[in-house]
């Protein structure tokens, strides 16, 4: 009984840490004006990506009704591409597409980088650790783009063999910040007062140590994010990316023939609409590293 | 302690200058023109060829792509070629004294090879002289087909035709034992004894993969032959990198042949304007060196080919057609500032694009219930109305393309004007009415899957066809893309019959359309050449029966009832036959082919000087 | 001998590294990759010629030979011949590596230079508006994707369209000029993409480093600018630089000129091994993949012993 009154009085000590240093990061960011701006350019692309994923727009991108090239017009607003198809409906569509890739990869990795990073710093210089070391070191030896393609292969015909392959890779870093932070946060007192009173080990990993590395996860995930949208477009350049629907990549792909042939539009709807995400995410990462870096004196 | 890591540092700088210093040196040493040092007099005479992939073998025995092709028959000798200028291709003696005196059976072919043609200088000899060629050179060459260790990809050429290369294989391929339907007569003289007849036996000799090869040349390179070719062919290889160019210098052992315009089928109103008639009298190969650059992106290589020192001659690309045509119909005619610049010839290609039903998949072809069997004929053929050609054809080969419908494309003498287009014409009316009689509905219809390579240009087809179905009721996501990351898992899986819907280009291997119709012959069903794997037993029954007739009008017709068998039972939406646009340089003598003529132009290529110009 | 010690032991853990890496990269590509039986046989093969052809190719053996037989491959460095072009493995790399390392090497060096360089000024600066600038447009210059550099750059600076100024593709090199000639793009190019990254990871290395009492007090006493960023903070910055170049090399080397080189035509050992990856060719895969391991691992290991020799408080252990 005396146990689970302990570890409560524990946990309310953490939370308060906890809330105080979170409140301090959001009065911070909310003073960041680049991150505002970043993180509201993001919520609006996420705002059309839903829509999408909603069917309220963006539902044309694959009828081919137009000419081959057509210039911009009030039906075409970015005119159409070699089959006759609406631009603008691609990239819209597109946005739904990039943001499945990022959120899948992002969480994903995120998730697998957090647990093993901090069961790998919790047991750090036992065999756990060892291996997990040695993993991450395996995976991080393989020069991405081959690993990519191995793994389109030996997934082949698998949808999400791109998404697999770019969680296998994300993971890595993740871990090893969460790893360095968890060997730091063990030794702290509410960890061994926890321990003292015999809490099982998972909980400490788990309830105690992970959730002190919050922080570290969100801004890695805003990373990670950024990364997977990013090799989407080189992957689908070299075939092994997106493989149902549309993609950035996909349109700029594409655009590689047409822009010898001067024709422009697919090539600057997509790289336009795939650089303002990537900058606004960037600041928007930026500002929360910012506010969340408690070392980080402010310029 | 930083200090040491200056150093450190400084020894790094040492190194790299070192590096980068030695790589230009090496790089110095490969000088084009160095490279032509000792090997050639006098100011060289360069044509710098393009192909638009590359060769992965110049073994003879791998010669399985154009590419390859167009390298080998440059190296190594065979005995036949086609005639540079003459159109339809027309066959004549390379090695070979004169065409064969078959016996009346048809099963014996005796040849006679030109004396005095020597291989080119090689370490691979002893002494490093090349010897003459003799007729077991020959027979060396086509026995290394059936020794498996050499897994050649043309065996299929004469397995089972001539007599005695199954027991010669059977029993372990020894090169000592002989064959007995591929003998020498003398040192000069081949004889070659057919099990059945075999009308297409002498275009086999015009292949790369029946390409002259001395044995010292594999017993010296062993594995790497396939990169170290030595022949008696117009050119000798100086440098190759796979994938990347080969470049070649002039035999200078190549034998005297004057160019006989008139004999290479020399028409004044079609040649004169290429410059042809300079070449007259001269003896090939009428340029010093040739290189060949592969270039498979198609931007990249029309950029380097408008840039006056880079390559001389390209295909166009589909997406630069537009932009430098003038006129499509009826006559393709350059725009004025183009035709200025360049020379331009085009080609129909040799082969054609179709796009095959796999008939072993039940969803869509054969099916053991009769009526269900009924049912997909109708769906395949309310998919085949529902196909464009015409947008195919605009949109993927700059409209130009040669649109006909069945499987006998316009370049074999059997073609047939006069046969109905009507299996070739988008009709959507009819093909909802054929979904009605199906009983199909968006409900009810199986999921068309699409296979092919993850291309730009794969895919698109496929969302143009995708776009097609739509408009005959198919929901978007009943016609789905299975990607394949490279083109030999692609290729696999079709072998392996696991392809649904399956868009494939054909090159023939001879202008015979013997050589399509095997594409629709039961026994070659999967992994065999046959995709579609069509299996009727009457279609079956009439390609052995053609397959050791001569040519005649017998024949043809033949030839075109099964033409109509593969159209009557919509098993292929066909065809296109392509047609490309070749350009080359103001100062280069040529008329390019890249279709069954290949690489046998190249000898026949010439640069001018600069007063010519 | 501490040293030796000290590097032998770093040897001997490196092993179960490169264990690793080959087993994951040799069942990825080489169990489980593309199949190259169709692409070598002719027209309408037989079943016989079918099984012969996989025999030749060694798909007919166990998972286990075939991975012993690539650890000793590896071992030997002997890689064998090509499946496609039937040139030796050894020759192909030879040939095509110094092309890839020629062609990354200007704008790594100049990517890394200029980033240190911008760094400086903008920590120098930090805060100021010229700081902000550079940070800004840093940002931007990571959000642009490569691809999007590359095409854009081909058509600004060698298409007709453009500026017609450089080869559109290609390699053909045969002197220091023409060496000039094909690197510039592509080298622009890198410079371009990498430059945001380094700019922002030095900067933040130097400030910290800035931040330290001893070049505080440098600074308060006066010291000349230039000289006390030279002096005292670069010099100490050093080792966080290095390590990041030093990791970078392995995969600048295989992977880094994947693009550049499928984009412009360029035959190095990246598409080389795309290629590989395309077609199956496994002797080429497993040569590659082996010698980045092992590098990878050489890696690891010298900038361990650089440590060591930097920092004595690094424990041998």
């Amino acid at each position: 009984m005396s146990t689970v009154l302990d570890t409560s009085t524990v946990e309310r000590v953490e939370d308060k840490v906890g809330e105080s240093m979170w409140s301090k990061a959001a009065y911070k960011f909310r003073r960041d004006r680049t991150g505002m701006m970043g993180l509201s350019v993001v919520a609006f692309y996420m705002l059309i990506a839903l829509g999408v994923a909603l069917g309220l727009w963006g539902t044309e991108w694959s009828d081919n009704n137009g000419q081959k090239w057509e210039g911009i017009s009030s039906q075409y607003w970015f005119g159409t591409n070699i089959l006759g198809q609406d631009i603008f409906e691609r990239a819209i569509f597109s946005t739904k597409t990039a943001f499945e890739v990022g959120l899948v990869v992002a969480v994903i990795s995120t998730l697998i980088g957090a647990i093993l990073g901090a069961l790998s710093g919790f047991f750090s210089n036992t065999w756990i650790d060892e291996i997990i070391l040695w993993v991450m070191g395996v995976l991080d030896s393989i020069p991405f783009y081959l690993f990519v393609a191995a793994i389109a292969f030996a997934l082949s015909g698998f949808s999400y063999s791109m998404h697999v392959a770019m969680i296998a890779t994300f993971w890595t870093t993740t871990s090893r910040l969460v790893r360095g932070e968890v060997i730091k946060l063990k030794n702290f007192e509410f960890v061994e007062a926890a321990r003292a009173v015999g809490v099982p080990q998972h909980i400490i990993i788990f309830r105690h140590i992970l959730p002190n590395t919050f922080h570290i996860l969100l801004v890695q995930s805003t990373i990670v994010f950024v990364g997977a949208i990013k090799s989407e477009v080189i992957l689908s350049f070299l075939g092994l990316g997106v493989k149902d629907g549309v993609s950035w990549g996909l349109m700029i792909a594409e655009s590689t023939l047409e822009v010898q042939a001067g024709e422009f539009a697919n090539f600057y709807a997509a790289s336009a609409l795939l650089f303002i995400l990537v900058m606004a995410f960037n600041m928007f990462s930026d500002a929360l590293q910012d506010a969340l870096d408690p070392k980080k004196v402010s310029a | 302690m930083v200090n040491v890591l200056l150093q450190n540092l400084k020894w790094l700088n040492v190194l790299l200058l070192a590096v980068s210093a030695s790589l230009v040196g090496c790089n110095a040493a490969i000088d084009i023109d160095k490279a032509l040092e000792g090997h050639l007099k006098g100011p060289a005479k360069i044509y710098r060829h393009s192909l638009a992939g590359a060769p992965s073998s110049l073994d003879p025995v791998n010669a399985a792509t154009v590419y390859a092709n167009n390298i080998v028959v440059n190296i190594y000798d065979t005995l036949y070629r086609y005639k540079y200028l003459a159109r339809p291709y027309e066959i004549v003696p390379n090695l070979a004294v004169a065409m064969p005196e078959v016996s009346d059976d048809g099963l014996i072919y005796t040849i006679k090879i030109k004396k005095g043609v020597f291989y080119a200088d090689d370490p691979a000899f002893p002494s490093g002289k090349g010897r003459e060629v003799i007729a077991e050179d020959l027979i060396y060459s086509i026995k290394r087909h059936f020794d498996v260790t050499n897994r050649s990809q043309g065996s299929w050429l004469w397995d089972g035709k001539i007599v005695g290369i199954k027991e010669w294989k059977d029993v372990g391929s020894h090169y000592s034992q002989t064959i007995e339907g591929l003998k020498a007569l003398d040192s000069h003289t081949i004889q070659i004894t057919l099990l059945a007849p075999y009308p297409q036996l002498i275009h086999t000799f015009a292949q790369g993969f029946s390409a002259i090869v001395p044995h010292e040349a594999i017993d010296h390179y062993g594995r790497e032959f396939s990169v170290h070719p030595v022949g008696s062919g117009p050119f000798k290889m100086l440098r190759y990198e796979s994938s990347n160019y080969a470049l070649m210098i002039r035999n200078i052992k190549y034998r005297q042949e004057p160019i006989d315009l008139e004999f290479e089928g020399y028409d004044p109103k079609l040649h004169k304007q290429y410059g042809i008639d300079k070449i007259s009298g001269k003896s090939p190969p009428l340029v010093d060196a040739l290189k060949i650059d592969f270039i498979k992106e198609t931007a990249s290589r029309w950029a380097s080919f408008n840039k006056a020192n880079e390559i001389n001659f390209t295909g166009v690309p589909v997406e630069q057609v537009d932009q430098i045509l003038s006129q499509k119909r009826p006559k393709i005619i350059l725009t004025p500032e183009m035709d200025e610049k360049y020379h331009m010839s085009h080609n129909i290609e040799a082969g054609f694009v179709h796009t095959d039903f796999n008939m072993r998949d039940p969803l869509i072809g054969y099916n053991d219930d009769p009526v269900r069997d009924k049912r997909n004929k109708l769906l395949r053929c309310a998919i085949r109305s529902a196909f464009n050609w015409q947008e195919r054809n605009d949109v993927f080969y700059s409209g130009i393309g040669i649109i006909y419908p069945g499987i006998i494309p316009p370049v074999v003498p059997e073609f047939d004007p006069q046969l109905s287009n009507s299996s070739t014409l988008r009709n959507v009316d009819e093909a909802k009415r054929l979904m009605l009689e199906g009983g199909w509905t968006s409900d009810n219809v199986p999921t068309l899957v699409y296979g092919g390579v993850a291309s730009v240009g794969t895919r698109q087809m496929y969302e143009q066809f995708r776009g097609w179905m739509k408009d005959i009721g198919f929901p978007e996501e009943k016609v789905s893309f299975d990607s394949y990351a490279s083109f030999g898992d692609f290729n696999k899986s079709v072998k392996e019959a696991k392809i649904m819907i399956i868009g494939m280009g054909w090159g023939l291997d001879y202008p015979d359309a013997q050589n399509t119709l095997q594409l629709f012959y039961g026994p070659y069903g999967s992994p065999g050449s046959n995709n579609s794997n069509y299996n009727n037993l009457e279609y079956n029954r009439l390609y052995e029966q053609t397959s050791v007739m001569q040519p005649s009008s017998e024949r043809t017709t033949l030839y075109r009832e099964m033409n109509n068998m593969v159209i009557d039972e919509c098993v292929s939406m066909t065809g296109i036959s392509r047609d490309r646009i070749l350009l080359w340089h103001k100062n280069v003598v040529s008329y390019a082919d890249i279709q069954i003529v290949g690489g046998f132009h190249l000898k026949f290529v010439d640069m001018l000087d600069e007063e010519d110009k | 001998m501490e040293t030796l010690q000290y590097t032998l032991r770093k040897l001997v853990t490196g092993i179960p590294l490169i264990l690793g890496v080959t087993l994951i990269s040799f069942t990825l590509m080489v169990h489980f990759g593309p199949d190259k039986t169709y692409d070598l046989l002719g027209k309408n093969p037989t079943q016989e010629q079918i099984t012969e052809v996989r025999h030749q190719l060694g798909y007919d053996k166990s998972f286990v030979v075939r991975y012993t037989q690539y650890l000793k491959e590896l071992a030997t460095m002997n890689f064998g011949y090509s499946d496609s072009s039937g040139e030796k493995v050894s020759s192909i790399l030879i040939r095509t590596m110094p092309v890839s390392l020629a062609l990354i090497l200007p704008g790594f060096v100049l990517g890394n230079l200029f980033g240190v360089i911008l760094a400086l000024i903008a920590a120098y600066h930090r805060g100021h508006w010229i700081d902000k600038i550079i940070m800004g447009v840093s940002v931007m210059g990571m959000s642009v994707s490569f691809l999007i550099v590359i095409i854009a750059f081909q058509v600004i600076f060698s298409s007709s369209q453009g500026l017609d100024l450089f080869p559109v593709r290609g390699w053909d090199v045969y002197s220091f000029t023409d060496y000039i000639h094909y690197v510039t793009v592509p080298t622009l190019a890198s410079i371009f993409v990498s430059l945001g990254y380094n700019t922002r990871f030095y900067r933040a290395v130097i400030v910290e480093e800035m931040g330290r009492d001893h070049v505080r007090t440098a600074k308060a006493f006066g010291a000349h600018p230039i000289e006390l960023l030279f002096k005292s903070v670069l010099k100490n910055s050093l080792i966080p630089i290095i390590t990041r170049i030093m990791f970078s090399i392995p995969l600048v080397v295989i992977s880094g000129s994947l693009l550049l080189e499928s984009y412009f035509g360029i035959p190095g050992v990246g598409k080389v091994t795309y290629d590989a990856i395309l077609s199956g060719d496994q002797p080429i895969l497993k040569a590659v993949v082996g010698l980045t391991a092992i590098m990878f691992v050489f890696t690891l290991i010298i900038n361990d012993i650089l440590y060591k020799v930097v920092d004595p408080r690094i424990s041998l252990k």
